[in-house]
């Protein structure tokens, strides 16, 4: 028999990969979502949300590097599975007529990478502050005096900006499409497939993506809208 | 009706092929699709060219064989029905009608709509068997399955290896057919002894064959002329998993 290392790489388990990682991901953007909500319950809510991300020290490097390990194995598993899929027909049909497949299916790589470029650009905004110096270096005076960063006039002061608010709110549409296609494949590649809950795991998998973007959206919209200042 | 087809034309496996139009009068519909090709032949040898290739045998919708992608449907637009029980009654006088191969790099056009699927065969040859003992044939019923079992097993193993699937799939992926066998097989008592084994030699035959992945589209499933589920994949899946963990 062959190695495991021989298996791990058949084309089954590139998607076992694909799907833990996907999943790695969406678990994290719920979390991020929560996160970034607090933003409704003023400067002082997600302030000390944000310092207390930053107070739990090495556990946070440790989320933060399972997260990295889950996009970056997302991203090469996905080109390296694209490559060979390409490579399976290399002549097409002058005629093909989409029955079961969806445009968010047709498009994961496209909307994949794309949001992968948004991504960049995001970090490099809110976490590196490469993008706008001036308001990503605000300090907070918490209730109890700790002097914390300020992600509340950050988030405010950068969404104001409406070309920043609206890149922000098509990376979330893809996001969102993305996911309408991802959640019930993920539970597909990783062999949970049932007719007694098929229903409800592609239904989750919609509101998840729903969810994505109302909430997600929700913010710039609601400091553009001025109900946030 | 009248028809307009535009079919692929391609000499040999070594020669490049285009599509050729051809103009139909007079076609009945009642005529099946093959039959209707059959007409056109006729046609085509009368004025002393070569007829169109395409591979048939039962015309009863079992075999397999007749497998041809019409107007960008794997066996045309009639849900679980292949070529041979499609009828021109499907189609409107005065269409005009896209006929072409299978398209996957494992089946690669022998002529004009005839592919060679020989690497089924191989996938089937690597794992998609169990053993028995030799001597007296064995009792029908002497291993009770139960009613539900059969009914999943069978309806994996009314897969006809026509390759509907792969030409369907947008990543020319064979995992409906080889999900469909590794189930048909590992579902019944009389599969257990391979049941690891089997997964592991047909997904790297399946591999090595130059298939691609599915990407969950279940593309396959709506060509499927079986109406073979894509349940078995995810079947598959978890066979995979388990043995890609426990196989020595």
């Amino acid at each position: 028999m062959a190695s495991i290392r021989t298996y791990l790489q058949s084309t089954i388990m590139s998607k076992v990969i694909m799907a833990l990682s996907g999943l790695a991901v969406i678990g994290f953007l719920l979390a991020h979502l929560a996160g970034n909500l607090l933003v409704f319950g003023g400067p002082e809510a997600i302030n000390k949300y944000g310092q207390g991300l930053r107070d739990l020290g090495g556990l946070l490097w440790v989320l933060r590097g399972g997260i990295v390990v889950a996009f970056i194995a997302h991203i090469f598993t996905s080109i390296h599975l694209k490559q060979r899929n390409a490579s399976a027909r290399k002549v097409s049909y002058a005629n093909t007529q989409p029955v079961n497949s969806t445009f968010a299916s047709r498009t994961m790589l496209i909307s994949g990478l794309s949001i992968l470029i948004y991504l960049l650009f995001h970090l490099s905004h809110f976490t590196w502050g490469m993008v706008s110096t001036k308001s990503f270096n605000g300090s907070y005076i918490l209730q109890d005096g700790r002097i914390v960063h300020d992600v509340y006039a950050m988030v405010v002061a950068d969404f104001q900006n409406p070309i920043i608010s609206i890149v922000y709110i098509v990376a979330v549409t893809l996001v969102m499409f993305h996911t309408t296609h991802a959640f019930s494949s993920a539970f597909q590649t990783l062999g949970i497939n049932h007719p007694s809950y098929n229903g409800l795991i592609k239904k989750a998998g919609l509101g998840i993506a729903i969810l994505f973007w109302i909430g997600y959206v929700s913010i710039p919209v609601a400091i553009l809208g001025q109900f946030v200042k | 009706m009248k028809l307009k087809l535009h079919i692929w034309r391609q000499k040999n496996a070594a020669t490049s092929g285009k599509m050729t139009s051809y103009e139909m009068d007079n076609v009945s519909p009642d005529m099946s699709f093959l039959e209707m090709l059959d007409v056109l032949n006729e046609k085509i040898i009368e004025r002393g060219e070569e007829p169109v290739a395409f591979e048939h045998d039962c015309r009863e919708g079992i075999c397999g064989s007749c497998g041809m992608m019409i107007n960008g449907m794997a066996h045309g637009p009639e849900k679980l029905t292949t070529t041979c029980q499609l009828h021109m009654r499907k189609f409107n006088d005065g269409d005009e009608i896209t006929i072409e191969p299978w398209r996957a790099e494992a089946f690669p056009v022998i002529k004009d709509l005839v592919v060679d699927r020989s690497s089924f065969d191989r996938i089937i040859a690597s794992g998609g068997y169990v053993n028995v003992n030799t001597g007296g044939v064995p009792d029908a019923n002497a291993i009770p399955i139960g009613k539900k079992v059969a009914d999943y097993a069978f309806n994996a193993a009314a897969c006809i290896g026509c390759g509907a699937c792969v030409a369907a799939c947008p990543n020319a992926s064979a995992m409906l057919f080889t999900s469909a066998k590794i189930s048909h097989l590992g579902s019944l008592p009389q599969g257990q002894v391979e049941r690891m084994d089997r997964v592991i030699n047909m997904v790297s035959t399946m591999d090595n064959e130059g298939f691609g992945g599915c990407t969950n589209h279940l593309e396959c499933e709506a060509a499927c002329p079986k109406g073979i589920s894509a349940e078995y994949i995810a079947q598959m899946n978890r066979d995979m998993m388990k043995a890609t963990f426990t196989v020595r």
